[in-house]
């Protein structure tokens, strides 16, 4: 079978094409400019050009499922929300950084900035491909970037400590989970996922299910590392210290989401697609086949429960903020995966309504997360400290930017008016409504427990006294970060149907399971 | 004993004994060149499994490119005081038996599964075969890993260069 590779159509992959371009005009104009310019501008540049970019994706709202190249890069509503996510949190990272990155600490900031680019393509290479190959291409682009960038601070211990710790795990993650891809293409013969669901449960039945549930459980330890879940999650707070803050908050949403993405993509393809894709029925129950869903969902609720109840009570324990916050990503990772272990995966609409939760919260958390850390950053830098105690008495020195953090503490506990409590709630209702309520028990303790830290930054804001009452200046492109994410995470709270709406007319659960045209 | 059973004998104690005397051996030098003993014990596996595209392979570039280039890595950077290494023994004994267990997991697996025997011929034309696949559907992880290297290139440099006080 040949291809005629010119007739095939590129404009599909019109997103990730201007990420790269953008990184090779950044690569080149770095390489003329003087070596001690100011290279601010390249940010401003790379966010233009990812507004570019997201347009291109907002695009692709709404069409069929398109493919190029059997399946080895694909277009479909699933990857499309997930890159739309990306790039917003990626062009807010690029705003952050504008400020954070000075000469003396980063003397390489060229690089910083097209390195980030790079990660970002990895990151939507990951979210849209329907291969195995070009899945761990992304994947691999995504963590070497996100490896140098956490060590750029080079004369800075914590940040090679971080690189370095890294490097090291993500490499194990990466080799256990080719190892799984491995066993899964023994059995089933392709490395298309679709192509796999379909041979999966042929497999199963021939004898070989010791190699599946091999695959399975190295999938989950392998993708474990990159969502950063129990039991893979120490690597945390120790990149997090480390990176720079600005990176800190990509790694924490856009590595995140793009690690979700391919959790589903891998997982809920492979293991459940098998009763979703043919409707084979059961013919004594009437039922979809189920050949393994059950199970999988089973183990990844007890990963959602540990992880839950483990990166919150360790997060109640942090004096370095940029620990306590690492620690409640790995929570908040927790409360994301509720929604994928609680689902009955016998309908596409019951799988549409968690799939949708999930998203919706990713989304809110997308928000919050990225204004925190934005306040972080200021906060840090301006006191020299990564302790608590820099926050002390901030809403007497600046009460926007006080009563901003405010809400974004607020919706991260999951307290209203905020998206982050509509999207626990929604989390929640789908726990109870599908019977897991062991799972809706432990998010309500630990979102409790939860209080208890994000409300000690809160106490340090209002009702200490720092070091200095005058007033803190903020620089304009963390100024703006701010704003947009206190605007999201307060309007999505209070009117929610906007981005519910949204995301229901635009995803639609089928797309993981259709082969691309 | 067939000539076969030899050659696999032969390899796979290549394969093994490379990576453990890799793990055991203290200066970095010795691990280089037991690292690449096992490379080569692969790629003879490799060609008993007629894929001997993926052997030369092999050979060029990890037995070949990538030995060397850690040893002149080794020979580049100054060599650190190889110290006395900590002690730990129950650490030592523990991961022994992780290992040894889940080595014997994998093998109770593969020998209480029942494979087709019917033989069947994978090896010919492999070379043509990956050389298509390659260049036709998987172009664009081909390209992506060019932008990979990249990556890998310009964060090597920007963590190893030494900065002086002026460029």
């Amino acid at each position: 079978m040949t291809v005629d590779l010119l007739t095939l159509n590129w404009g599909l992959l019109a997103p990730e094409l201007t990420i790269v371009i953008l990184s090779v005009i950044i690569t080149l104009a770095d390489l003329f400019m003087k070596n001690g310019g100011d290279r601010k501008a390249f940010a401003w540049l790379s966010v233009l050009g990812i507004a570019l970019a997201t347009y291109f994706t907002y695009q692709d709202l709404g069409q069929p499922v398109q493919s190029l190249l059997n399946d080895t890069y694909r277009v479909d509503s699933f990857g499309t929300m997930f890159k739309l996510i990306m790039l917003i949190g990626t062009g807010l990272v690029f705003m952050m950084s504008i400020y954070y990155v000075d000469k003396k600490e980063i003397k390489y900031d060229g690089e910083y900035y097209y390195l980030l680019l790079t990660a970002l393509l990895g990151s939507m290479i990951m979210a849209s491909s329907g291969d195995l190959i070009t899945l761990y291409i992304g994947l691999e682009l995504l963590s070497i970037s996100s490896y140098i960038l956490a060590g750029i601070r080079k004369t800075n211990l914590k940040s090679n400590e971080a690189a370095f710790k890294y490097v090291v795990t993500g490499s194990v993650s990466s080799a256990i989970l080719l190892y799984g891809a491995s066993f899964l293409y023994g059995v089933t013969g392709t490395t298309n996922i679709i192509g796999i669901a379909q041979a999966v449960q042929g497999a199963f039945n021939a004898g070989f299910d010791f190699y599946i549930y091999l695959g399975f459980f190295m999938f989950v330890v392998g993708l474990g590392y990159k969502i950063s879940i129990v039991p893979a999650y120490m690597w945390a707070p120790d990149v997090y210290e480390g990176a720079p803050t600005p990176i800190t908050a990509f790694l924490s949403v856009v590595s995140k989401a793009a690690g979700f993405a391919i959790v589903m993509r891998l997982l809920f393809t492979i293991f459940a697609a098998g009763n979703i894709a043919t409707g084979e029925i059961n013919a004594e129950t009437g039922m979809p086949i189920n050949f393994f869903s059950d199970e999988m969902t089973f183990y990844l609720a007890v990963l959602a429960g540990l992880t839950m109840i483990i990166g919150n009570t360790m997060a109640a324990r942090q004096i370095n903020v940029k620990r306590m916050f690492a620690l409640s990503s790995v929570a908040q990772a927790g409360y994301i995966l509720v929604p994928l272990a609680v689902v009955k995966i016998n309908s596409p609409v019951v799988m549409n309504i968690s799939f949708s939760n999930m998203i919706f919260y990713l989304m809110a958390y997308l928000m919050m997360n990225l204004g925190a850390f934005a306040v972080i950053s200021l906060v840090t830098k301006a006191n020299d400290t990564d302790e608590l105690k820099a926050f002390a008495g901030l809403y007497h020195r600046n009460p926007w930017i006080g009563v901003a953090m405010t809400f974004f503490l607020l919706s991260l506990a999951g307290l209203p008016v905020t998206a982050g409590f509509i999207g626990k709630f929604n989390i929640f209702v789908n726990a109870l409504l599908f019977e897991s309520y062991y799972l809706a028990a432990i998010m309500v303790v630990t979102s409790v427990v939860s209080y208890f830290y994000y409300f000690n930054i809160v106490r340090q804001m209002y009702m200490r006294t720092g070091n200095t009452e005058a007033k803190l200046a903020v620089p304009f492109g963390l100024q703006l970060v701010v704003l947009l994410t206190f605007l999201g995470t307060v309007l999505f709270g209070m009117f929610p149907n906007v981005l519910i709406d949204f995301i229901s007319t635009n995803f639609s659960v089928m797309d993981l399971f259709t082969p691309g045209m | 004993m067939t000539g076969q059973y030899l050659a696999f004998f032969i390899f796979a104690l290549m394969a093994i004994t490379g990576g453990v005397f890799m793990i055991n051996l203290s200066r970095v030098i010795h691990m280089v060149l037991s690292i690449g003993l096992s490379f080569f014990g692969v790629a003879g596996l490799f060609i008993m499994l007629q894929a001997e595209f993926l052997a030369f392979v092999q050979v060029l570039i990890y037995a070949g490119a990538i030995t060397i280039m850690m040893a002149m890595g080794t020979m580049m950077t100054q060599g650190g005081d190889e110290g006395e290494k900590p002690k730990r023994r129950l650490h030592n004994v523990l991961s022994f038996l992780s290992a040894v267990l889940v080595g014997a997991f994998l093998l109770y697996g593969i020998y209480t599964t029942s494979w087709p025997t019917e033989p069947t011929d994978l090896g010919a034309n492999n070379i043509k075969e990956i050389g298509v696949t390659l260049f036709s559907n998987f172009v664009i992880p081909f390209e992506l890993a060019s932008i990979l290297l990249l990556v890998a290139l310009v964060g090597a440099i920007v963590l190893a260069k030494r900065d002086g006080e002026k460029d």
